[in-house]
């Protein structure tokens, strides 16, 4: 579902943020890409949904070569990966139904089946009498679900999340990682990055290191 | 649990043509909801550049108006080398008639000029005593068909006119129309120049009071993309809510032309004395009020989508 090959990627001239980075992640798979602050986990992320392209290497997302796509053709590509980002991305003067609705409003659906699929998943969020509400009036938890159905609605192949567990406490912790789970058994591919030992380590799941914009040999391992 | 089949998509209430115009009209009035003010300097700045145009063009319209009025009246007299015998007359009549732009010819007698001549002496007529009919020659008088009452269709007229047998001298009100068509010429050309530069100011203030509206939108869009939105899809709101704006602007600029016109012709009695109907003055053309319509929506676009260019490079 995803391969990199010989990966680098520079920010600058001098800021390398990965070096040569292979990665192959089967269909179905749920990968931790995990290392310290500064190892790459996001630059990696980024790469993913083509909003960086490689400076050397190929990207290929379920058998497209995301470095050799024209620009209209990334629209497509990002229908079918769901993203959660670190600082959420929410709209703080929309509602949590106008927020979450905005993905499937991009593909074309009306507003009646809007508005039923987006309360059936903030259901299952836990979130359904929130609807009403702004980002700004919800806990750091309800947003993270927010955003997380926000990415989740259209059923994408991909789920990314960038440090979805980076404030919460171990409640929400555990509520999320729940969701990323129920969302792999119906098949999407689940990658997250987390510098949180404690969620991969209740997680039992295959774990790629990276550090410096490289991945660690013999850390790539299914716990 | 059921596995995920990928992005089933229902039935969509948004599809086809209309359903998405729908969406994004929505969309756009939302924006202009959302921005009320700088929508209304947008609209505004429009309405002002629509309105000064349009002044322009009816004042071209109405100087347009005279000089047709006035070129109605512009006659060629040709004057013959001795008077004519009817039979002659008859023949030389024929022959001005069939020189193309011709429209009709009439004959002055003698009598007929002196008559003329007595009556623009009015309260004078002592000057002509002892003076006999015989004085004034008699002439054609020839009125020119309309594609023939400018300058240069004249001047070849009559040089053809002057080849007739018969025919000795010709005059004509050349020198006046002349100067009309160069007036009329630079009044065209400077409305066009002021337009031209008109239509680019205001292209320039829509861009960017729209870029104010995108700007404060920034977020929105880059979640947009984010989410898969095609770069059409972003900026469709956008050049809809241009649209609208030029619509708006250029409506109510013909408005205000209106209302002022009427408002002229109500007062007339009172109001400086002036009466614009009796004047003759005309009011804009359909057509020219659709077009000034029309670049007021253009406006909007081009305001809106050179702003949106450099904008969103998602
Ligand atoms: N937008 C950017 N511009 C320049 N350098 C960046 C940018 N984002 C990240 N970097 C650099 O790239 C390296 C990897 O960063 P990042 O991918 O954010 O790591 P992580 O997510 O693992 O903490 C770091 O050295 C960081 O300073
Ligand atoms: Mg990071």
């Amino acid at each position: 579902m995803i391969q990199l090959h010989n990966v680098f990627l520079s920010y600058q001239k001098e800021v390398t943020a990965l070096h040569g980075i292979n990665l192959h992640v089967p269909r179905g798979e749920f990968v931790f890409l995990t290392g310290p602050s500064g190892a790459g986990k996001s630059t990696l992320l980024r790469l993913l949904y083509a909003a960086l392209t490689p400076t050397r290497g190929q990207v290929v997302i379920d058998g497209q070569n995301v470095t050799r796509m024209t620009r209209s053709q990334i629209p497509h590509l990002r229908r079918s990966i769901g993203v959660v980002f670190q600082d959420f991305k929410l709209l703080p003067n929309r509602t949590v139904l106008e927020n979450v609705a905005i993905t499937l409003e991009v593909l074309g659906w009306g507003k009646q089946d809007i508005n039923k699929k987006v309360f059936h998943i903030l259901k299952q969020m836990g979130l359904e009498h929130k609807i009403n509400a702004t980002p700004l009036r919800l806990s750091g938890g309800e947003q993270q679900r927010v955003a997380l159905a926000r990415a989740l609605v259209n059923d994408p192949k991909i789920l990314l999340a960038d440090e979805p567990t980076g404030n919460l406490d171990e409640e929400n912790k555990d509520l999320i990682l729940n969701i990323f789970k129920d969302a792999n058994i119906r098949g999407t591919t689940v990658v997250v990055a987390t510098h949180d030992r404690r969620l991969i380590e209740n997680s039992h799941k295959r774990v790629v290191a990276l550090d410096k914009g490289k991945i660690m040999e013999g850390h790539d391992v299914a716990q | 649990m059921s596995r995920n089949k990928p992005a089933k998509r229902p039935k969509l209430a948004n599809e086809g043509l209309v359903g998405r115009l729908r969406f994004f009209i929505d969309r756009a009035l939302l924006n202009i909801r959302q921005n009320v003010f700088v929508n209304l300097v947008t609209i505004g700045t429009i309405t002002l550049a629509i309105l000064i145009i349009s002044l322009f063009m009816l004042v071209f319209v109405n100087l347009e108006g005279v000089a047709n009025d006035w070129s109605k009246r512009v006659q060629v007299t040709a004057y013959f080398e001795q008077e004519l015998a009817p039979p002659e007359l008859a023949a030389l009549k024929s022959r001005i008639q069939a020189i193309p732009g011709t429209d009709r010819v009439t004959y002055v007698s003698k009598e007929e000029a002196f008559k003329r001549f007595r009556e623009r002496l009015k309260g004078q007529e002592l000057l002509l005593e002892g003076i006999t009919t015989d004085v004034l020659p008699s002439s054609v008088e020839i009125s020119l068909k309309g594609a023939s009452r400018n300058s240069d269709a004249i001047t070849a007229y009559v040089a053809r006119l002057k080849k007739v047998p018969g025919v000795a001298e010709v005059q004509h009100g050349e020198e006046w129309v002349r100067r009309y068509t160069t007036f009329m010429n630079f009044m065209r050309l400077t409305g066009l120049l002021l337009g031209g530069f008109l239509f680019l100011a205001v292209v320039f203030i829509v861009s960017n009071t729209i870029k104010l509206t995108i700007y404060s939108r920034k977020e929105e869009l880059e979640i947009l993309s984010l989410v898969g939105a095609t770069r059409f899809f972003i900026k469709a709101p956008f050049l809809i809510e241009g649209v609208l704006q030029g619509a708006a602007g250029a409506g109510l600029a013909l408005v205000i032309l209106t209302g002022c016109y009427y408002a002229f012709l109500h007062n007339a009695g009172n109001f400086l004395s002036f009466n614009p109907a009796a004047a003759g003055l005309a009011f804009l053309p359909p057509v020219y009020s659709a077009g000034l319509f029309a670049s007021g929506v253009l406006l909007g676009f081009i305001g809106s989508a050179t702003s949106l260019k450099r904008f969103i490079s998602v």
